[in-house]
């Protein structure tokens, strides 16, 4: 099954389960999703549970914490991560503060599913990865997952959680296949980080894509370098399964963190902080972190594949920590 | 505006906690480059200069002959305000506020963090650089950091040189369990208890002399040399130095011993080599370690290519190296290398004693003193120079056989001295 299709799956398997759970979002009804991924969703469940909006995504955000708070689960989808920007006073001060300013008498059971990346030559406005922003942001979960059956189990455990979830999928992600298990309560439990690949030699996180990325480097090393990784991909931002992470540096003793966004205040920068409060008396070299390029994203292909990590990339930060590269 | 970067006392050796300024190579106001020996400090162990890190003109802050911990500031390397910006001083950071430029002499000789050098020296900044892991092991295992060479980027001293490190040091004292207490312990049977801490020197002697114990199968082939022509040969060099009227050195006895080791030594290859990992490793050179007692510690220096100097330069050499172990200004390079070590306790009075092996060396020559006994020499009781020497020696790489035959080396040449002086 396909990332996207997975996702398909979770959706109807919700609203299918619950008649509270409802979808809003710029082209998902009669167009079925500019990734597709709300596909004959609006042929099942009406016009009612599937409504398409007009492009104003703070508006749409607005209008699905208005609904969360008065009793429904909705699902909203912005075409990419970029445009939640213009969502930004709607995300942060009301969906992540409300059940805080008013002192736990309203909820915000809000699902904001997007996809972002880069590889698509799509410029600077299309093409960045925010999760970071969205981590610093207390009251909001977020979710990043980089296989099919992680998207089906956390996006039915963000429809069912009743915090506000932040649902960050990868653009390049979405034809991917994987094994999806047919179970309708699939659910992936947020915080639970998963380990894609053992090892005892280095411990490499990867986020979102980026756990992909970091499995084929993993590879690459045991087969070019005789050093075995561990990947771990957190699944979850926040909550975060920093046990598992350190449980994985005290026996590996090194950490390389790869996520495709920048690298200032980034997911490796905070992740890189908590790990040396933590581990410290584990670590045999510093934490490296391979991230996206520090400048807006380029629109020119060669120079947009170059400001993203990819597996040399990862190779030679491993290598690193071993030794002078 | 004015740049300024401080210059501290640096980090000179391992044990070192200050330092003296013996005298400044460069005058106050003078413009110094990056490099340039600027300053003579005494430390624990030996005095050496230490060179500017940055360019820049020398305030000087520590009088010649004061004493001060590392980390004091010593000096500043200005920029002064009339200067126009021409040589920029340190780097922009020293413009930021207080920079420390702290590197080692070994640094300020060496560019920092050029990638073509793959290992820089691992204390380029006073400090040997090791990783948590590594710290944290090297405390839990007793292992001294400063003598584990590091194979991580930029010469840190990673996890798994600690644990080769405990591997091959002395597996029998078990670790501290918890660090020594400096308050006297309350009073016992044996009274009020000081605790002393061991300098750096004093906690090799004590691992390394562990290590040898636990590690070397040695035993022990005493002789009994009849020195009286070695003894007799002396006093007429000293006679010959008296009459030349210039300072001439007459060789010492234990000079001639040092002399027909090397000699014996080039004889018996095993004996100038060493027993390491399955193998023997044999030197083309023989570089014989003179144990000289200094306060409260034990020093090696070591006579290089002693098989190929004569006595005359053995002893000149020998005499050099004593004094400068006395002056506390040798230097590393004249402690390391050794193949063989002579331990000589007999201007104590000692008639004869064993010597604990220095590894990987194969053997070593404990030396008593040279006593006027009474000796049968054909069938008639005569009155002889006699001197007992007892050598260590790893049975690993010397055998019984081969120990005896080195030593009776070594007494043919003593008790024919002529033959050390061709």
């Amino acid at each position: 099954m396909r990332y996207r299709e997975a996702l398909n799956e979770a959706l109807r398997e919700e609203l299918r389960r619950d008649e509270t759970v409802m979808l809003m979002g710029e082209d998902i009804g009669v167009f079925n999703g500019a990734f597709k991924v709300t596909a004959g969703l609006l042929e099942e469940f009406g016009e009612r549970r599937v409504r398409d909006t007009p492009i104003s995504e703070n508006t749409i955000v607005g209008m699905g914490v208005g609904a969360a708070m008065s009793g429904l689960r909705p699902v909203v989808e912005l075409m990419t991560i970029n445009f939640s920007l213009l969502a930004m006073d709607q995300i942060i001060n009301s969906a992540a503060h409300i059940h805080y300013m008013f002192g736990g008498q309203a909820r915000v059971p809000l699902v904001i599913r997007m996809p972002q990346g880069a590889g698509h030559q799509l410029g600077p406005t299309h093409s960045h990865c925010l999760e970071a922003m969205y981590l610093q942001v207390p009251g909001l979960l977020v979710a990043t997952p980089s296989t099919p059956a992680d998207a089906k189990g956390l996006l039915k455990a963000a429809i069912r959680d009743d915090n506000p979830v932040i649902f960050i999928e990868h653009e390049s992600l979405y034809g991917q296949r994987g094994e999806v298990p047919e179970d309708p309560d699939h659910v992936v439990d947020f915080g639970s980080a998963a380990i894609c690949r053992e090892g005892d030699d280095v411990t490499i996180v990867g986020i979102s894509r980026m756990a992909l990325t970091a499995q084929r480097a993993a590879e690459a090393l045991a087969a070019e370098h005789d050093i075995q990784a561990e990947v771990i991909d957190p699944r979850t931002l926040r909550p975060l399964d920093l046990d598992m992470i350190c449980g994985s540096v005290r026996k590996t003793n090194r950490c390389v963190i790869v996520e495709e966004g920048w690298p200032h205040g980034g997911v490796g920068a905070n992740l890189a902080a908590l790990i040396q409060e933590q581990a410290f008396d584990w670590l045999d070299a510093p934490v490296a972190r391979v991230t996206g390029a520090d400048v807006p994203m380029p629109y020119s292909k060669p120079l947009e594949q170059i400001a993203f990590p990819h597996e040399p990339q990862v190779v030679t930060a491993v290598l690193s920590t071993f030794r002078d590269v | 505006m004015t740049t300024v970067a401080d210059v501290v006392m640096p980090r000179l050796s391992d044990s070192m906690e200050e330092g003296t300024i013996l005298h400044w190579l460069k005058a106050e106001g003078d413009r110094v480059r990056r490099g340039e020996e600027i300053v003579e400090i005494e430390t624990d162990k030996a005095t050496m200069t230490y060179a500017a890190d940055a360019d820049g003109v020398l305030a000087i802050v520590a009088s010649e002959g004061d004493t001060l911990p590392i980390g004091a500031v010593i000096a500043h390397l200005g920029d002064t305000a009339g200067n126009g910006g021409g040589e920029a001083l340190a780097s922009t950071r020293a413009e930021e506020g207080a920079v420390t430029l702290a590197v080692s002499a070994s640094a300020a000789k060496t560019p920092r963090s050029s990638p073509a050098q793959p290992s820089p020296p691992p204390d380029r900044d006073g400090r040997k650089h090791a990783s948590p892991v590594a710290r944290r092991m090297a405390a839990d295992l007793g292992v001294e950091l400063a003598d584990v060479e590091g194979s991580g980027p930029g010469g840190r001293v990673v996890k798994a040189d600690v644990e080769a490190a405990s591997q091959t040091a002395a597996p029998a004292p078990t670790a501290p369990t918890a660090p020594p207490t400096a308050e006297p312990a309350p009073g016992t049977a044996k009274g009020a208890v000081r605790i002393e801490e061991l300098s750096r020197t004093q906690q090799t002697i004590a691992r390394r002399m562990a290590e040898s114990r636990a590690t070397v199968p040695d035993f022990l082939v005493n002789v009994e040399i009849d020195m009286e022509g070695a003894v007799e040969l002396r006093s007429r060099w000293r006679a010959a130095a008296e009459l030349l009227g210039e300072d001439r050195i007459v060789p010492s006895l234990n000079d001639m011993v040092v002399k027909a080791c090397a000699l014996a030594l080039r004889d018996f290859p095993r004996a100038n080599g060493a027993y390491r990992d399955g193998h023997f490793e044999l030197y083309e050179r023989v570089n014989v370690g003179v144990a000289v007692a200094a306060e409260d510690a034990l020093v090696v220096p070591v006579i290089v290519d002693a098989d190929a100097r004569s006595l005359e330069q053995i002893a000149r050499e020998a005499a050099e190296l004593a004094e400068r172990v006395r002056a506390r200004t040798i230097t590393p390079p004249e402690l390391a290398g050794a193949t063989f070590t002579v331990s000589n306790l007999g201007m104590l009075g000692v008639h004869s004693f064993t010597a604990v092996i220095n590894p990987p060396q194969a053997a070593i020559l404990a030396v008593g003193a040279v006593e006027q006994r009474a000796v049968v020499r054909d069938g008639e009781l005569v009155s002889r120079h006699v001197v007992t020497m007892t050598l260590a020696c790893d049975h690993r790489i010397l055998y019984g056989a081969d120990g005896a035959r080195f030593l009776g080396r070594v007494r043919e040449l003593l008790e024919a001295p002529l033959a050390l002086t061709l």
